[in-house]
């Protein structure tokens, strides 16, 4: 008897598996609900239409551990997954967008969804940096231990624009990650930060993810060095200990920029940081990087109306994944039928 | 440049305070310098004493005097009737020792060497001055940039808003722009544009649940004929298209907000359906669920007076057989009938 394909019954559900093995120290799962906003945690699941080559599954690797810790990392997808089975999937998780990479003749294409059927953004990817490239131009790339621990924080330049395209967007993405409570968070957590740029001219975005370090002010290097560190310094050239409090140094170039950035910590970060003391706030950059261009809003999940499209009235979809056929960037209206191949069921596809 | 011009005039001005002030640091360094025990102080004239390569008597033997020298310097310095050389004294004498050396050597090569020592030395200072200098003005600079009221207001009061006191990247873009004095002004107004335009992630701030009341859940039903009449609306011919991208605009909005929006008539019924057939099986559950207790409640009732009934029966039966035991003694030969002739009589 041939086995069915019971969508219903899908184990790609191993993510929770995994994370429930791993967190088995702490007693729990994944909250669904914010303990201290209350609201609902969003979560996400980042994977991929048709197959990808190398540097794109690298790409997508490095999207998901930008996501962390509210996402699936080893979320493994066959080929004959398709989106509704993620959506089945997803609801019962708790995973409300989908980050969907895929790759067309002229460009990868970059589709932020919210689930369950929520407005669908399709971003055409000019270029892009993996992780490791960034990490091999640095000379001191920085991963610390729990870097990715907490949720990043997300800051958006140049989308205060009127367009309901760019408002949209900006709306999508401030939900992406959780809420901030400004009076319970702790500074410790947070480390990252993902910086959106929208360029007016070039209708072009910024995609950058810093890791987040705060250095205080005005100690000399050496002394904050020994502090942070602990280790013994060499005094073997020196006569005096306070030769090496007071060796005078130009101090770095970074330190005079820095006077712009600092800010007055409210609370102990760590040996270094105290309290009501200027800290400088330095940033360095982890992760992808992308130039992103918005070309396509569509009202359903991967589906329903286009209700803004780049290339004039209804655009190409982009999925060359389960189906045959070219995509080119004419302006057809044939969303309907071609979706209607692949996604026949799909209840949450909606009429015009 | 200009500043030392100005450190010349007022280098002229205060020439007589000079002196004095001078004299006075002059006295203050002698007296940390006299705290200092002299033999940190002054660089050491003998070689240091290298016991590594020695034998093992000569290594005992050097031993031994040095501790003798300790002893000996110890009882010198403890000494009030020895007078203590103090460092400065010591320094003087090195002083004194190495002029009259100098004098000695040929006089000709330490006049050339003197008056060039002092040029290379100024030479370095001075560009060793300026660049502290170029360095302070640049930290002015910034820090004057940074703190002009406006600019500094209007991020205060926007940071109030968003609620995010903390990370001000707005920083880096004044970074980016400029650090020269004379476009202080352009920074000020990029800052100020481009703090207009940033957008934080959401912040919860802490006053906002106690507004907001809870908005009650429409019925399905109801929520149906909105959905109807919405799409009647949409069908419309004159307005049709406008309020379609309006309703559809905002729709994207909400949902992109996380608020659930339910407008398609089609999932809605599907889910009234839903609603009726859940409510339909759990009707026919409850049922079920009476009827059998019922039904178990009649069969044990059943069964408890056929228990009772039987016991009687029993007991009756029992008492019947007690009675006949007593006439199965040996030897009974039945129980009495009746006369032999009461039927005929």
């Amino acid at each position: 008897m041939a086995r069915f394909h019971n969508s219903k019954t899908k184990v790609f559900v191993k993510p929770i598996v995994k994370k429930q093995q791993q967190q088995q120290q702490q007693q729990q799962q994944q909250p669904n609900v914010d303990h201290i906003t209350g609201n609902k945690i969003p979560k996400s699941f980042v994977f991929s239409r048709g197959k990808l080559p190398g540097p794109l599954r690298q790409l997508q690797m490095d999207l998901r551990k930008l996501m962390l810790p509210y996402t699936a990392l080893k979320l493994k997808e066959k080929k004959r997954n398709n989106l509704k089975d993620f959506l089945n999937v997803a609801g019962p998780m708790g995973v409300t967008h989908f980050l969907i990479l895929s790759k067309t003749e002229t460009s990868p294409v970059l589709r932020v969804a919210k689930t369950p059927q929520g407005p669908t953004l399709t971003f055409k990817i000019h270029e892009y940096s993996l992780a490791v490239d960034i990490a091999q131009s640095q000379l001191r790339p920085r991963c610390p231990q729990d870097l990715f621990k907490n949720p990043p924080l997300i800051v958006l330049s140049g989308f205060a624009a009127a367009d309901e395209q760019l408002r949209l967007t900006t709306m999508m993405f401030k939900n992406i990650f959780p809420d901030i409570d400004i009076n319970t968070v702790k500074l410790s957590s947070c480390q990252r930060i993902v910086l959106l740029n929208y360029n007016k001219d070039t209708k072009l975005i910024d995609f950058r993810h810093y890791s987040i370090r705060l250095q205080p002010v005005g100690i000399s290097r050496r002394i904050r060095k020994f502090v942070q560190n602990h280790q013994v310094p060499d005094l073997r050239n020196l006569q005096d200990v306070s030769d090496f409090i007071t060796k005078a140094g130009y101090g770095s170039e970074s330190e005079a920029d820095e006077e712009a950035a600092t800010v007055t910590l409210t609370s102990d970060l760590s040996r270094v940081n105290r309290a009501s003391t200027k800290s400088a706030v330095k940033l360095q950059e982890i992760g992808p990087r992308m130039t992103l261009q918005l070309t396509k809003i569509e009202g359903g999940l991967c589906s329903g109306e286009v209700m803004f499209s780049e290339y004039g009235n209804g655009g190409n979809k982009k999925k060359p994944g389960n189906e045959e056929g070219n995509e080119k960037e004419d302006g057809e209206d044939s969303d309907d039928d071609d979706e209607a191949d692949n996604d026949e069921d799909m209840e949450e596809s909606e009429e015009d | 440049m200009v500043k030392k011009k100005e450190r010349t005039l007022n280098e002229t001005e205060s020439s007589i305070d000079l002196k004095s002030l001078i004299h006075e640091n002059a006295l203050f360094f002698d007296k940390l310098v006299e705290l200092i025990p002299a033999r940190f102080y002054l660089p050491d004239e003998k070689d240091k004493p290298w016991f590594q390569g020695l034998s093992k008597a000569e290594k005992a033997s050097a031993k031994k005097q040095s501790r003798e020298n300790i002893k000996k310097a110890r009882r010198d310095r403890l000494d009030p009737e020895k007078s203590s050389k103090t460092t400065l004294d010591l320094l003087k004498e090195n002083i004194e020792k190495e002029k009259s050396g100098k004098d000695s050597d040929a006089e000709e090569e330490e006049v050339e060497v003197r008056p060039i020592m002092p040029d290379v030395v100024d030479e370095r200072s001075v560009t060793y001055e300026e660049l502290r200098e170029r360095l302070r003005k640049k930290i002015e600079e910034l820090r004057g940039g940074r703190n002009s009221s406006g600019s500094e207001k209007k991020k205060n009061e926007r940071n109030d808003k968003k609620g995010k006191k903390r990370k001000r990247d707005n920083g880096a873009e004044e970074k980016k722009v400029d650090t020269t004095a004379n476009e202080k002004d352009n920074v000020e107004k990029d800052v100020e544009e481009a703090a207009k335009e940033l957008t934080f992630s959401r912040v919860k701030l802490g006053d906002e649940d106690k507004h907001g009341k809870k908005k009650r859940k429409l019925s399905k039903l109801k929520e149906l004929e909105n959905a109807m009449k919405l799409e009647a609306a949409k069908k419309d011919p004159e307005k049709g298209e406008v309020i379609a991208k309006k309703h559809s605009w905002k729709a994207a909005m909400d949902r992109a907000a996380g608020i659930k929006v339910h407008d398609d008539p089609k999932l809605l019924k599907q889910s009234i359906q839903k609603e009726k057939k859940r409510h339909k099986k759990n009707a026919e559950k409850w049922s079920e669920r009476v009827e059998t207790t019922q039904k178990l409640k009649v069969e044990k009732q059943q069964k408890r007076s056929e228990n009772i009934a039987d016991k009687i029966h029993q007991k009756k039966m029992r008492r019947i057989a007690k009675r006949e035991k007593k006439l199965l003694r040996p030897g009974f030969e039945g129980r009495k009938e009746g006369f032999i002739n009461e039927g005929s009589s």
